[in-house]
């Protein structure tokens, strides 16, 4: 997984948390379940988004909130998830 | 789409030949026969949207939708064993363990055994964040303690999906019906909905093996519960689309040719206002859910929320239109055998179940400020 990649992906997840959460800007470690900004149905469509966007599938074994508790997280629990289907 | 239309008159059919003549007596005796559920079974319904390693129909979410629009015209409680069978089965799909869905999915799927959804507690309704019932771990597993309240289908469950608390954290597991200390204790005389088989579940150290947790504790609530009751708007909003059809089917017929003098009920420009806002609602919810059926079959993310207009749509609709139904019927449409009365009476439920609503109002409209406040694109454009 190259960094561009990398980068690539971090902005797409950017991306729709931004479109799904009233936050001007969001700073890549802000822990997004902590701070109640989400909505109750942002965990499930989050996961959905990962799913359809970086054809994956999600799991009992995936249910972690350090996999998704902010956006360096997701990126970094998608690269690991890519890496291994691709490993 | 051929497809889709095909399926959808086979299930018009269906429920025709073997649910609509019969729906009035089960209404009356607040119970759904065996029979009826067994020739569900033998048709692919209760197990349809399952995979075929499962012993599913492997059938997509569109046809799904239809399936229980289809049995929402006939009759709304029966719906509710759709409604219940999916989301038992789509949250151990996505979920469960391979273990648990190979001992528990086939017998879901085939519908030799029915699955409900045991999340509403006495004191809590659709506040799914103040959850009593308690596992606390022992030897086997965990013994459970607690109580849930209208429980669609817990007459005739097989095996229930329970959520609770686990030392603070929200966890969901089966509990099959026949376990010691587990007490099913029927709810009779509501107002619609009354052959749905409802039941107040009563827990006192009941002992569930740890085999049984479905997810990981800490992810009930934020991650089993909503793809359950996601799946139960999608069924729920399919099957009020179905009932609205049937005041409108109702009302047309009528306004056509009940008499009065040398005209007829239809003749009259109010009722005609009456049934011009049916069929557009009718027309709007098919469209709404189509939508959401058509998202969950593409996997998008805003289909969680297209489900939940969806429903909140036809729910709040078909509550219009049987009220409706009823006025243009006048007196007849008030008594008993008349079909509009059940279906005034079934309606109200529909803006109940699945979360009420309010409880879609609050979610729906966080939604949409949530996605107007930030600064990415929306999701909702399509």
């Amino acid at each position: 997984m190259s960094t561009a990649d990398a980068n690539g992906i971090k902005q797409a997840i950017r991306s729709f948390i931004l479109s799904s959460i009233a936050v001007p800007d969001l700073d890549d470690d802000a822990d997004l379940f902590e701070s109640g900004i989400v909505n109750s149905l942002f965990a499930v469509q989050l996961m959905t988004f990962i799913e359809k966007t970086f054809a994956m599938e999600m799991g009992m074994d995936d249910l972690d909130i350090e996999n998704f508790k902010s956006l360096n997280a997701t990126t970094a629990f998608v690269l690991r998830k890519n890496g291994r289907r691709s490993g | 789409m051929a497809e889709n239309k095909s399926k959808h008159e086979e299930f018009k059919a269906f429920v025709a030949r073997s649910v609509a003549p019969f729906a009035e007596q089960w209404d009356r005796d607040q119970r759904i026969p065996d029979g009826i559920i067994r020739q569900m079974a033998q048709s692919g319904y209760l197990g349809c949207s399952l995979p075929p390693e499962y012993g599913g129909q492997g059938w997509d979410i569109v046809t799904f939708g239809l399936l229980n629009e289809a049995f929402g015209r006939g009759s709304s409680a029966l719906t509710g064993v759709l409604t219940v069978q999916a989301m038992v089965s789509m949250v151990l799909l996505k979920w469960g363990t391979m273990e648990q869905r190979r001992l528990w999915l086939p017998s879901l799927a085939t519908g030799e055994m029915i699955g409900a959804f045991a999340l509403t507690e006495p004191g809590a309704g659709s506040a799914m964040q103040s959850l009593v019932t308690e596992f606390t771990p022992n030897a086997q597993g965990f013994v459970l303690n607690g109580g849930k309240k209208w429980i669609s289908c817990a007459q005739s469950a097989g095996v229930f999906l329970v959520f609770g608390t686990l030392g603070g954290r929200s966890v969901a597991c089966l509990v099959p019906s026949d376990t010691p200390g587990l007490r099913v204790e029927p709810i009779s005389d509501l107002m619609g909905f009354r052959a749905a088989g409802l039941a107040q579940l009563h827990f006192q150290d009941v002992v569930v093996p740890s085999a049984n947790l479905v997810g990981k504790p800490g992810y009930a609530l934020s991650h089993l519960a909503p793809v359950g009751l996601h799946y139960g708007r999608i069924s729920t909003a399919c099957s009020a689309l179905g009932l609205l059809r049937g005041c409108f089917e109702e009302s047309i017929g009528h306004a056509a040719r009940r008499k009065i003098g040398d005209k007829t009920v239809g003749d009259i420009g109010m009722v005609r206002s009456l049934i011009a806002r049916m069929g557009t609602d009718l027309e709007a919810g098919t469209l709404l859910c189509h939508n959401a059926c058509r998202a969950e079959d593409e996997h998008l993310p805003e289909v969680f929320e297209k489900a939940l207009m969806a429903k909140y749509f036809t729910s709040r609709a078909v509550v219009r239109a049987a009220s409706d139904a009823v006025q243009i019927q006048g007196a007849a449409g008030c008594h008993g055998s008349s079909a509009v009365s059940r279906y005034y009476r079934d309606a109200k439920i529909m803006e109940i179940i699945e979360g009420t609503t309010q409880i879609h109002e609050d979610i729906l409209g966080r939604i949409f400020v949530d996605q107007a406040g930030g600064c990415g694109t929306s999701t909702r454009a399509d």
